[in-house]
């Protein structure tokens, strides 16, 4: 059973456990409440939320998620209430003079963090927004305050906003949450990037991953289960292609989950890869799904309802319904929703999967011919104003009054200024323009033949709440035009032997050629006799060592030519 | 006395409907677009005959709108997805073929990949209806080329279709086409896959024509005609090609069912290609008059089976 208690106004549930003690303490704030020119802030808040506490013994730990942020912990009664209390103490009364080595700190943790495949698939799906942020690194952190941090904090860290759940015999005496007071924040509300779905994109990744988005339930959640055991069957079992075949459901917090599924592939075998997964998604779609799968899924969480420890194995995201006021079942409520699951409703969902489908594919291949358009890699729109060429290729810069439209052969990239979620601002004059819809426009003053003012220009239409600043960059790391490509030419100055040649190949063409002509009228006005034939032959020869004659003329005088 | 003069050899005809009737049975169903009797048709056929009876469809022009509903009004039927997919592929080789690759503008090749792409989605569905479909698998490996989704790809629709019918020729023949260097594989891959067919048939049946067809690409791709020559004289290559006859078309066993015309073509034509002049002349008189564009097509059509027709009879004795 779950209990629900309050710890100074925080919602409290509580669990008993044969294990050790542990706890957690949830805010409905992630990433996907910030915006591009402020991303960074929550994850900045729970790294300041902990530096103070050093090492610990016991283990403890804090995780920026796109709508939760979670401080976890685990350890004696004591341990636990100084955790939490420590914690809610900072939040209210920030370190702030360890706002930059936490900074620093945050961008080695996303420099040395290895970028998975599926990073870029927010930022595809929402653009540059709410749940699409998570794909790009914290560019806010550089110009955040304190004062900035604070009144985050005070909107976001509030106990109202909060939820603690604790697995063990009771809440430890110690424990004070204080917290300042606030209002419960709604679940963030997600963008669309995609016109239209099933869509797709292509990726370096090896893997082949299919996001897609559901209605929560039970069935949705099997689901996940069942795909994942025909990805397995179908690509490594039967097919040998694949290595890791797997599948996620991950509740939103607004009443739908993320519903992902992953096969891997080695590079001679990416197009059968996804053909193979293709083909399953199909067998889904058309309704043959086995029973066996579901039979077998079913029974492994049943198994998982049956353990002792079911109620504290739940707290944490029982936690998150409670946060985002969804619905919590009890364990025989789960029970009978599990068991009410069928074929049906499992052909519902693939349906539902495949609908809202954004499949990221390997490079070079494709996914239109099996029905997913191709998500948008460049703008509609193309703006009016003043064009500037490029110093290289074809490309030029149109920088008007409602936003910039880089035009490049068949695919023209727009950002509106009103639509602009930041802008990149290089101390050298290079600006990269980020729309809302996730669309990049980078513009290097070295690479086009700009008006000193055209950047002038754009900094002050983009407010300046929207412009990042970015550290120098080192001169090489500045691109320069391609040099004109230049013909290679021979040595300037003309060497001695040359107009001697020419003059003699001259005299011998005069000579050979004169010979030639004058043997060739000879054998066309007279009659060739019998056994004159090989003087045919001659004149051949003679019009040959003409020819020859000549080359070093021609070839010298072009040469000449082309100083 | 004035001598009895031979009856001249009838023309030759690449029609199927001249080899097999039901496919004329099959045109006059189309031509009354009677949606019944069509399935009726195709449905009562083992794979081998599905498959010749698709490629009939396939080049019966004027029909897409009756096979369109036909698939409409019954998206699960697998006769119905087949044929219409079938339709459309070879549809869309004739958009992609009326004109010289040079002067195939933008928007017909638009039209070309727009048929492929519908032809495909129709048989995703049918194959994961009815995943031991082997003539909507064949139509998807045969639109593998069409679409370059890949040899790796190709390959697992193969070994998808081999899973319940591990000796299905027109399918193997397909898959060859695509392991030739023509559909970016390579003759290592596409000689491996033609004896991998062979080996595993059994006796007297069909897929040994799969070595003979690697050996007819084989040939067409040397640049000379002295390369040419010498392949056709390499020992091994007439070796292997009377083996693969033996385990084939003059293996006692073999019959006459669905898709002869074609592998006797191709027989007849390597056989005469490698003067084997009395194996040659036994197919020619099992085809009579009949033959396929492949891979007469290779030799000049009608003129290149007439010619060869004569000499294996001169030098190969008429049977």
């Amino acid at each position: 059973m779950i209990q629900h208690l309050d710890v100074d106004g925080v919602p409290t549930l509580l669990a008993a456990t044969g294990g050790p003690m542990r706890a957690g303490l949830t805010f409905r704030v992630g990433t996907a409440d910030e915006t591009l020119v402020r991303s960074g802030i929550t994850h900045l808040i729970e790294h300041l939320a902990l530096a103070p506490l050093g090492l610990a013994d016991y283990h403890v730990n804090g995780a920026t998620a796109q709508a939760f942020t979670t401080f976890h912990t685990q350890g004696s009664e004591a341990d636990i209430a100084t955790f939490l209390t420590a914690v809610c103490g900072n939040l209210s009364d920030l370190p702030v003079a360890r706002l930059d080595v936490e900074k620093e700190i945050l961008r080695t943790e996303w420099s040395s963090r290895g970028a998975a495949a599926v990073d870029s698939i927010p930022l595809w799906r929402h653009g540059a927004r709410d749940y699409g942020l998570i794909s790009y690194p914290e560019w806010g952190l550089g110009a955040l305050t304190a004062d900035d941090l604070r009144e985050w904090t005070a909107r976001w860290f509030t106990r109202e906003n909060a939820v603690l759940w604790i697995a063990g015999d009771r809440v430890p005496a110690e424990l004070r949450l204080a917290l300042p007071a606030g209002t419960r924040q709604p679940a963030p509300t997600a963008s669309s990037a995609l016109p239209q779905t099933p869509a797709y994109f292509v990726s370096g990744s090896r893997a082949i991953v299919l996001d897609s988005v559901v209605r929560r339930r039970a069935a949705a959640s099997v689901f996940s289960a069942v795909l994942e055991r025909e990805l397995y069957r179908s690509l490594r079992q039967e097919a040998g292609l694949s290595y890791t075949t797997t599948t996620g459901y991950e509740p939103r917090g607004d009443g739908y989950a993320m519903l992902r599924a992953l096969a891997d592939a080695l590079p001679e075998k990416q197009d059968a890869v996804l053909g193979g997964f293709i083909d399953v998604l199909a067998k889904m779609r058309v309704g043959r799904i086995e029973q066996a799968d579901l039979d077998a899924t079913i029974a492994k969480r049943e198994d998982f309802l049956g353990i002792a420890e079911v109620d504290a194995a739940r707290l944490p995201s029982y936690a998150l319904n409670v946060l985002t006021g969804e619905p919590n079942l009890s364990v025989d409520e789960h029970r009978a929703e599990l068991k009410a699951v069928d074929l049906a409703d499992l052909h519902e969902v693939a349906g539902e999967m495949i609908a809202s489908a954004l499949l990221m594919v390997p490079g070079g291949l494709t996914a239109d011919w099996a029905g997913f358009a191709a998500a948008p890699t460049h703008s509609a729109e193309i703006l009016q104003g003043t064009t500037y060429s490029s110093k290289e290729g074809n490309a030029a810069l149109r920088v008007g009054v409602d936003g910039v439209t880089l035009l490049q052969t068949g695919d023209p990239l727009t950002v509106r200024y009103d639509d602009c979620a930041a802008m990149l601002v290089w101390p050298d004059g290079a600006r990269q323009l980020i729309g809302s819809d996730a669309i990049a426009l980078h513009i290097e003053p070295t690479l086009f033949n700009l008006h000193p003012g055209a950047i002038p220009a754009i900094d002050a239409k983009v407010p300046g709440d929207r412009q990042i600043p970015m550290p120098a960059r080192a001169p090489d790391a500045i691109p320069q035009p391609q040099a004109p490509v230049r013909q290679p030419t021979a040595s300037a100055t003309s060497t001695w032997w040359e107009l001697p040649a020419m003059v003699l190949s001259g005299m011998g063409v005069l000579v050979v050629g004169a010979l030639s002509v004058l043997l060739t009228l000879a054998m066309l006005l007279t009659e060739t006799k019998p056994g004159e034939e090989p003087l045919w032959g001659g004149v051949v020869v003679l019009w040959l060592l003409t020819v020859i004659l000549t080359l070093p003329i021609v070839k010298l005088r072009r040469r000449r030519r082309s100083r | 006395m004035i001598a009895a003069m031979p009856a001249p050899l009838p023309a030759p005809t690449f029609d199927a409907g001249a080899a097999y009737p039901e496919v004329e049975d099959l045109r006059k169903a189309l031509d009354a677009a009677d949606w019944p009797a069509v399935r009726a048709m195709v449905a009562d056929r083992d794979p081998d005959g599905r498959t010749l009876l698709a490629r009939v469809v396939g080049d019966q022009v004027g029909i897409e709108a009756f096979l369109q509903r036909a698939y409409d009004d019954n998206p699960e039927d697998p006769h119905a997805g087949l044929l219409l997919g079938a339709w459309l592929i070879r549809a869309g080789w004739r958009v992609r073929s009326s004109y010289r690759a040079q002067h195939v503008s933008r928007s017909q090749f638009a039209k070309f990949h727009e048929h492929l792409r519908r032809s495909e989605q129709v048989l995703i569905d049918v194959t994961a209806r009815h995943a031991d479909d082997a003539a909507a698998w064949t139509q998807r490996i045969t639109n593998n080329r069409g679409l370059e989704l890949g040899q790796a790809e190709a390959r697992r629709r193969y070994d998808r279709l081999a899973q319940h019918h591990p000796h299905h020729a027109p399918a193997q023949s397909s898959l060859l086409q695509q392991f030739c260097p023509k559909w970016s594989g390579n003759w290592d891959r596409a000689f491996g896959f033609a004896r991998e067919c062979a080996q595993a048939a059994p006796d007297g049946a069909l897929n040994a024509v799969v070595i003979a067809e690697a050996h007819l690409e084989r040939w067409l791709e040397f640049d000379t005609e002295r390369e040419r020559a010498a392949y056709l004289r390499d020992p091994a290559v007439v070796d292997e090609v009377m083996q693969a006859g033996q385990r084939s078309v003059l293996h006692p066993d073999f019959v006459d069912r669905p898709g002869w015309v074609s592998v006797r073509s191709a027989f007849a034509l390597i056989f005469s290609l490698t003067e084997q002049w009395t194996a040659a002349a036994s197919q020619f008189t099992a085809l009579g008059n009949r033959g396929t564009e492949y891979p007469w097509d290779y030799v000049d059509g009608a003129a290149g089976f007439t010619k060869f027709r004569a000499k294996a009879y001169a030098k190969g004795g008429q049977s």
